[in-house]
């Protein structure tokens, strides 16, 4: 009697063999177009399931962030506002170069990680690291000169006249001149705050 | 500043003058008015009028009116603070609709139930209203006459309308509003101290190392006691702040540890953690070896509704609710272990770490606490069990009565404490602590009141709730209701309070300055003078007495509270009052007014009018012509001298930012029961809990019940009520400053987002709030400052055009007759307008 | 509309009361005339004042209402998003009004290094307004007034 692990053995031996015998019955030109076909699905595939990991569906899958972050987005303006159009979770926390977007995928391994074992899975753990999770994306955003918000945000569509004065004011001085990028005052715009002790303009 | 119009003018034409003259006009600092005589106002202190913080304000006035207020800077209990509506007190006199003359409802040129409100004199007002209680009286004895008052009456409004009830029409059918919020606090106190009040005071807020809110909205409710909660825990960072709620509110922005639970749970949350204490070994053993004493409380005691109520025939205890029997240390540890970690955060949906923690903030002996709670607690169909369990904990572990270690119950009214509890305006209740069923407090009571033996009747009157029943039911029909807005805050408008108030049986008054939604639902609306239109005294949450005088007039007719109690009581003699038999046994009482016995019997009108403070005016002491006010407190005060209720001399508390009685030998107490700071506590007893005739506190042991009602399929979600920061209770002031009106305007359903999209509504749609009594028209809000979980709502009752009280259910604890406003079962449906 | 035409009748309403004889149903004033048994329509939700104009305090004591929106304004264990302009040191930057001197002290009336703490929570005294006119007229009179004897 066979065991399974042998069985098993005995099955991948026989696809390698195959698959290392040169092809008897197919044409090149089939190989070649299969071979194109193939990796355009995989490719797709690949992209289909990277694209599906920066929706928001995706993102509130996970207790940790449907719980915390995005119960906290829900009241503020950047999820409901006077005329519907609202940020998703990678509109502002994906970047759309592609491979801006790779390197963030690949430090969201490390999110993966922190999922598998854990890191914020309370409320408590959460808010103790709120801070260095916080900074990350006030590092990127400043780093990018807050690409995610202009994104949407444009300096040159904004009209100051309908602005209230303050906000026309402020943008202005600091915004229009450069002296200043959106993430420097905007902070806690969609989440709450994290320990503001020692950060920039709130000292 | 500018010029207006008319200065302009006046000042050109002076410079004409002079001009014309040939002479220069004297320099008068251009466009700044400097001289002293018009710009000196006259600053006197007043407590605020609203909350049982009592904070004391400094009141600016000018030519009679007042102009401005201020946070006291000599007060301990603000030191130079208010809130936002602390700051606006300035404006709550002057609504355009200040009521100025009685308002009685005619046809045809008579009182008729369903006449128009008609201006009358103040002598057809109260000879109609005498007319109507002497018939009541005749037709159907005492009980049929009653009054509704208030923990905002002044001292001795309070005290005056106790004795007109009690000892003039020898009905105890008097109860306050303090019922609707302080009631299950008292009964908490009575049962495990055997005396009423906080045994500390508001200076433990600064010496304790953690707080705990037990239902409590101390950010909104009491801001002050809240800035120096922040204070402390911002300024000591090692302090821990734990907040207890249904629902997420402002207290939850400076929580370390913050809970929602699920109504009703928080019974078992509490003997949880007197499991955790004796679980982990944390009995302070000492402590409570020497100073406390453990009972088993009945269980199952119903909800205080009415009896033929299915609820009510079901509970096995209903005629003996407050009954106990002994128990040992080792009995209440079994009963509590009941109550496990993983048992109560399945219950209460409150996580197992988050209930660890808080209890190890009782626990750990190197931590002082301090609780805080307010209607979380006392409106609640079991709120006496709540205190009765939150002293448990602090008496196991004997964090009580030292500063920082400190069991508080807050008050919501002004003079909750000081007027409704101290001068003991509840239906079964006499001034300090005493009690109508008791023969001997009642012969003390006729003694000090120079009454005969006999008038006061030995049994309780009809509570709050039962008032409104009574009303219904006809069998209360002549009925006056001072210093509150009961329609507006009673339970269940439409089931009892609404037609018992309209019930053509009955004749109903109501005092008030403003025409409320109560004033409505009367017969004869009689305008009253307010705050610093008389002299007052008031009784904050940790035992302050502090008084004011009269600053400004009232407007047109308007007149106090205390001028109506007593020149009404000038329409009545003795025998069409009191027990016939009485007046034959003391027939020198015959023929005499109930003015003559109740306030001319030679205390009240003891000191001459010439006492009164020649810079203030004292309206009701000029038309009685004695002092009136320091009369009444002096009788008053004799009470509780000698008995650990001792109030100051009456001048003492006109120089005084208020003293905490006991004050003994000139000096007030901060911490009861302690031996060196309570001169009642014994020698060598170290802690004296001198209300119990063992001086030992009590432990009860009682179990977690369900609530009344709690949301089925039907009616799916629990109910909430409660107030705002910008509002006073009914808004009936609040409301009529536009500061405060445009800072929170209208109330509105506080609801979950998801809540709200699961029933397909949005921010701002117009809903109806729907019970099985009655139903509101509001509009849906889905951020702000309360933040509800799935599953509950919460809606403010402020607001007059927004009656929740039409919604909610008049079940009440068995023990202090309070009703659960935070509690019912209800949903929220679209009403398909705009 | 409706809240113009609720004013109409309480105005009418008043005018009666000061004549001979009132209204018994609708005298309730806050309630715009609708008779307390019954539900009027719910007011629609008003939008907060946002135009920055400092408004006249009723007496200098006043706490200064806001004059703009606070909507997700953070003030926690965590942030004080007032703080971010109107603390002394950031006013530079947001030429905000600088939180007065009192802000600065403590229960004993000692100046501190920053804002005392029990001043932290600034919508305990500071409320912004909502555009709805008042449901009732309110008649204080500013001391200005009665000592130009206006």
């Amino acid at each position: 009697m066979l065991t399974p692990f042998k069985k098993i053995w005995e099955l991948v031996c026989r696809i390698w063999s195959s698959a290392n015998r040169p092809a008897k019955h197919l044409s090149i030109g089939f190989l070649t177009i299969g071979g194109f076909v193939a990796g355009v699905m995989f490719w797709g595939g690949f992209n289909t399931a990277l694209e599906y990991t920066n929706t928001e569906e995706f993102c509130v899958s996970c207790h940790e962030m449907g719980d915390n972050v995005f119960v906290e987005l829900k009241p503020t303006i950047h999820y409901s506002n006077r005329s519907g159009v609202r940020a998703t979770c990678p509109d502002c926390h994906v970047p759309h170069n592609w491979t801006d977007k790779i390197s963030r995928k690949m430090q969201a391994s490390k999110e993966v990680w922190g999922k598998l074992f854990g890191t914020i899975n309370t409320r408590e753990k959460f808010q103790a690291e709120r801070r260095r999770l916080a900074g990350h994306e006030w590092d990127r955003l400043k780093a990018n000169n807050s690409l995610e918000c202009r994104n949407c945000h444009s300096t040159e569509s904004m009209d100051i006249t309908v602005q209230s004065t303050r906000a026309a004011e402020a943008h202005q001085a600091f915004l229009f001149t450069g002296e200043k990028t959106c993430i420097d005052c905007h902070k806690g715009i969609a989440h709450e705050l994290p320990d503001m002790t020692g950060v920039e303009g709130w000292e | 500043m500018k010029l207006s119009r008319r200065d302009y003018i006046k000042a050109n034409a002076v410079a004409v003058a002079a001009g014309v003259a040939g002479m220069t006009a004297p320099s008068t600092a251009s466009n700044l008015l400097t001289e002293s005589s018009k710009t000196a106002l006259t600053w006197s202190k007043a407590p605020c009028r609203f909350c049982g913080t009592g904070c004391s304000v400094m009141v600016g006035t000018k030519e009679g009116k007042v102009v401005a207020t201020h946070g006291d800077v000599k007060a301990e209990v603000n030191r130079g603070l208010n809130c936002v509506k602390g700051y606006f007190l300035s404006k709550i006199m002057y609504g355009k609709d200040r009521l100025k003359t009685p308002l009685l409802r005619m046809k045809d040129g008579k009182y008729h139930k369903e006449g128009e409100f008609t201006p009358v004199s103040w002598d057809v007002a109260f000879d109609t209203m005498a007319d109507k209680f002497k018939s009541a009286i005749k037709a159907k004895g005492p009980t049929s006459v009653g009054m509704f008052g208030s923990g905002q009456w002044t001292v001795w409004e309070g005290y005056a309308a106790s004795k007109l009830m009690k000892a003039g029409f020898a009905s105890n059918n008097i109860d306050p509003n303090a019922r609707h919020c302080m009631a299950s606090a008292v009964g908490g106190f009575m049962r495990t101290f055997g005396i009423d009040e906080p045994m500390g005071c508001y200076d433990d807020i600064e010496a304790t190392d953690a707080f705990v809110l037990w239902g409590s909205n101390m950010a909104e409710m009491h801001p002050i006691l809240w800035t120096r909660v922040a204070d402390r825990r911002l300024s000591a960072p090692n302090t821990k702040v734990a907040v207890l709620s249904t629902y997420e509110h402002r207290c939850f922005d400076l929580a370390d540890i913050p809970m929602v639970f699920t109504p009703q749970t928080d019974l078992a949350i509490l003997n949880f953690i007197a499991n955790y204490i004796i679980q982990n070994d944390k009995v302070n053993q000492d402590f409570v070896s020497k100073h406390v004493n453990f009972r088993r409380g009945n269980d199952d005691i119903g909800y205080g509704l009415r009896p033929e109520h299915e609820l009510q025939k079901k509970a096995k205890n209903v005629d003996k609710a407050g009954g106990s029997s002994e128990m040992s240390f080792e009995e209440f540890k079994a009963f509590v272990a009941d109550y496990t970690v993983e048992k109560v955060s399945k219950l209460s949906g409150v996580p197992e770490n988050r209930l660890i923690e808080l209890a190890e903030l009782y626990a750990d002996p190197n931590r002082k606490v301090v609780s805080f709670w307010t209607m979380g607690f006392n409106q609640h169909t079991r709120g006496v069990w709540c205190n009765n369990l939150i002293y448990n904990i602090h008496l196991l572990v004997g964090k009580i009565s030292t500063p920082g270690n400190s069991p508080f119950s807050l008050t919501g009214q002004p003079s909750a404490c000081g007027t409704a509890r101290e001068v003991g305006t509840f239906s079964h209740r006499l001034p300090a602590d005493m009690v109508v069923k008791n023969p001997k407090h009642r012969a003390i009571a006729e003694k000090i009141w120079k009454i005969p033996a006999g008038v006061i009747p030995p049994k309780p009157g009809f509570h709050a709730v039962l008032q409104n029943r009574m009303l219904k039911d006809g069998k209360l029909n002549a009925y006056w209701v001072m210093c509150n807005n009961n329609m507006q805050a009673a339970p269940n408008f439409n089931e009892e309070g609404y037609p018992g108030y309209r019930n053509p049986e009955n004749f109903i008054v109501v005092s008030d300055p403003y025409p409320t939604v109560t004033a409505e639902a009367a017969d004869l609306i009689l305008p009253t003078a307010m705050w610093v239109e008389k002299e007052g005294a008031y009784g904050n949450a940790e035992r302050r007495t502090q008084f004011w005088h009269q600053l400004v007039d009232a407007p047109g007719e308007a007149r106090s509270d205390l001028w109506q109690l007593m020149e009404f009581s000038k329409r009545f003699t003795t025998d069409e009052v009191w027990p016939a038999d009485v007046l034959k046994e003391n027939p020198e009482y015959k023929g005499k007014t109930l003015f003559e016995v109740l306030y001319q019997n030679g205390n009240v009108d003891k000191f001459p009018l010439e006492q009164t403070h020649k810079d203030y005016a004292n309206q009701e002491s000029n038309d009685f012509g004695f002092y009136v006010q320091k009369g009444l407190f002096e009788e008053y005060a004799t009470f509780g001298r000698g008995h650990a209720h001792d109030l100051a001399p009456f001048e003492t508390y006109h120089k005084e930012r208020g003293l905490r009685w006991p004050v003994v030998d000139g000096k007030e107490t901060k911490w009861r029961f302690k031996e060196g700071s309570d001169p009642y506590a014994k020698p060598g007893s170290d802690y004296d809990f001198y209300g119990k005739p063992d001086g030992r506190a009590v432990i009860f042991a009682l179990p977690y019940e369900p609530a009344a009602e709690s949301p089925d399929e039907e009616y799916d979600l629990w109910l909430s009520t409660g107030r705002v920061l910008e509002h006073w209770h009914s808004g009936s002031m609040t409301q009529r400053v536009p500061e405060l009106y445009k800072a929170f305007p209208d109330a509105v359903v506080f609801m979950h987002p998801d809540d709200a999209n699961q029933r397909g509504l949005r921010r701002g749609q117009e809903v109806k709030v729907v019970s099985r009594r009655g139903e509101i028209v509001t509009r849906v809000e889905t951020r702000g400052r309360n933040k509800p979980p799935k599953g509950l709502v919460f809606v403010p009752w402020f607001d007059a055009s927004q009656l929740i009280n039409k919604v909610t259910l008049d079940a009440t604890d068995p023990l202090s007759k309070q009703t659960d406003f935070k509690k019912c079962a209800i949903k929220v449906v679209a009403t398909g307008r705009a | 509309m409706k809240r113009f035409l609720v004013h109409i009748t309480t105005a009418v309403g008043l005018l009666a009361l000061a004549s001979t004889t009132a209204l018994s149903d609708g005298a309730a004033t806050l309630r715009q005339g609708e008779p307390i048994a019954s539900e009027a329509e719910a007011p629609k939700m008003n939008k907060v004042e946002n135009n920055d104009v400092k408004r006249v305090r009723n007496y200098p004591e006043q706490p200064p209402t806001i004059p703009h929106q606070t909507r997700d304004y953070e003030i926690s264990l965590n942030a004080n998003k007032c703080l971010s302009c109107h603390a002394r040191t950031r006013t530079g930057e947001s030429q905000a009004p600088m939180v007065s001197v009192t802000h600065y002290m403590d229960r004993d009336n000692q100046v501190l290094a920053t804002v005392s703490p029990r001043r932290y929570f600034c919508n305990q005294c500071h409320v912004t307004q909502v555009t709805a006119p008042p449901l009732v007229e309110n008649e204080f009179i500013d001391v200005e007034h009665i000592i130009k004897g206006e």
